[in-house]
């Protein structure tokens, strides 16, 4: 024997209506808590400014990019329009890519490294992580061109790259601003004292550079397993 | 037992509809404020201001990219569609697209492997942490282990990727990327075989993953998706070396 369900009256309708609607809320609240950016929450202030810096100066150079393809295409329309060929902007859009990739040499200002001692592949890989953050435009090793793909790995005194062993001192050449990347692995606490930490018996030395000459890479590097996404 | 089942359903179905309402409405209370508490703790004076200009840059990146990857396909338009289409202008096209592809400028798919890396949850301190070091470590193992294209939370890794540390989380190609990080690649079909056979990497996982505690997943996938490198490809010290030219 169950008691009679009464009808619901307006002021029990007002209640629920109100309830549903502050759940409502919350819910939305909550869902969106959850889905803010994740990880900045947790960053410091010195951490927080030292992302800005990092993002301000990758934003001004994607701005140059935007600038330099915007006259590419100009200049593709213009030929277009002229009913002429596109030889040259191709040539020129070319070679770019090609220097870009490491697929040939190329010359210009930067540093050379001298590497004497032990050190294991991992402290040659964070030198070369350094040298990208810092600016490098090309690298290469006792010669090989360092590109998409090329490790530097093995043990203190195995090393080897591109399955060439690299012998007890050898020589990495970047190019880029000498001052930079000078600056960039010599500071205090910078990429080359932390080295020196893990390995004590390394001996990096940086020398600017001028001019060099960077070899192009003989790794090939057309794709065989990966498609263009149509 | 079947007392207190009389009970409630002698009670009003309103009132039983109000109760659940408000246990539930409480739930989302307590939580709502737990959530608050850590947002509260960095929303000081000092911070808050940093934070929205760090969302306005990570915001205006991503714009910036998009405008690059649109303008890189109305170039690759304009270049496909030359009117003279002579012999040696396809072939032209051909090495431009083949350079394209081999830098990093192209989308592609293919058979891989995606790993998912994550922080540990029953360990706190630094080495709980996925660190940069930990992320160039796969991608170096993957590398070696034939990986043909590589991307890092949707950032291509290509020959001028810098993967460095900031707080607990990265920065890969300038962009911010926060846990879990999945690291996908595409290779030859025995990618991952080559992978467990490799010293580096067993080391890896088993002298850094799980003495911390981290979390590695894997999974072997038919199609790896990986989108185009969206950053620079300019030249501002080096220049293609003059025909002879000897390092």
């Amino acid at each position: 024997m169950t008691a009679p369900r009464r009808p619901l009256t307006t002021g029990n309708r007002i209640s629920v209506g109100l309830v549903a609607a502050l759940l409502g809320f919350l819910v939305v609240g909550q869902l969106n808590a959850q889905q803010a950016v994740p990880g900045l929450s947790n960053l410091s202030a010195t951490d927080l400014t030292q992302l800005i810096a990092n993002l301000t100066t990758g934003n001004d150079q994607l701005r140059n990019e935007i600038a330099d393809l915007t006259s590419q295409e100009a200049s593709l329309s213009d030929t277009h329009n002229r009913g002429d060929t596109t030889v040259g902007d191709l040539n020129s859009d070319l070679a770019r890519i090609r220097a870009w990739a490491g697929l040939t040499a190329v010359t210009g200002p930067g540093i050379a490294i001298t590497v004497q001692g032990q050190i294991g592949g991992d402290g040659i890989e964070e030198l070369l992580n350094e040298l990208r953050n810092a600016g490098a435009e090309a690298i290469a090793i006792d010669g090989i061109r360092v590109v998409t793909g090329s490790v530097v790995a093995g043990p203190p005194g195995g090393l080897s790259i591109e399955n060439d062993a690299l012998g007890d001192g050898f020589e990495i050449r970047a190019i880029g601003s000498p001052q930079i990347l000078t600056g960039t692995l010599t500071r205090t606490g910078g990429v080359i004292a932390q080295i020196g930490a893990t390995y004590p018996g390394a001996r990096l030395t940086v020398t600017p550079l001028e001019s060099m000459t960077l070899a192009a890479t003989e790794r090939n590097l057309d794709l065989t397993d990966a498609q263009p996404s149509l | 037992m079947s007392a207190l089942v009389g009970r409630v359903r002698a009670l009003p179905s309103v009132q039983v509809t109000l109760s659940i309402a408000l246990l539930v409405l409480g739930f989302l209370v307590a939580a709502q404020i737990a959530a608050e508490g850590p947002r509260v703790s960095y929303s000081t004076q000092e911070r808050s201001p940093l934070i929205e200009t760090a969302l306005g840059l990570q915001t205006q990146q991503e714009a910036l990219k998009a405008s690059i990857l649109d303008l890189r396909k109305q170039i690759g338009d304009l270049e496909a569609q030359d009117p003279g289409a002579a012999e040696s202008l396809k072939k032209l096209y051909s090495q431009l697209e083949d350079a394209r592809l081999a830098a990093g400028l192209v989308a592609v798919s293919g058979k891989g492997i995606a790993f998912k890396l994550e922080d540990a949850t029953q360990a706190s301190g630094p080495d709980a942490l996925v660190s940069a070091q930990d992320v160039r470590t796969l991608v170096e193992q993957l590398w070696l282990a034939g990986a043909e294209g590589i991307s890092v939370n949707g950032e291509r890794i290509v020959g001028s990727t810098a993967v460095i540390d900031i707080g607990g989380s990265i920065l890969v190609n300038s962009a911010y990327l926060a846990p879990p990080y999945t690291i996908s690649a595409i290779g030859p079909p025995d990618l991952y075989d080559r992978l467990q056979q490799s010293v580096a990497f067993i080391q890896f996982v088993q002298g850094r993953v799980e003495p911390s505690g981290l979390k590695l997943s894997v999974a072997q996938l038919d199609k790896v998706e990986l989108p185009a490198f969206a950053g620079t490809v300019a030249l501002r010290y080096a220049q293609p070396a003059p025909s002879g030219a000897t390092p």
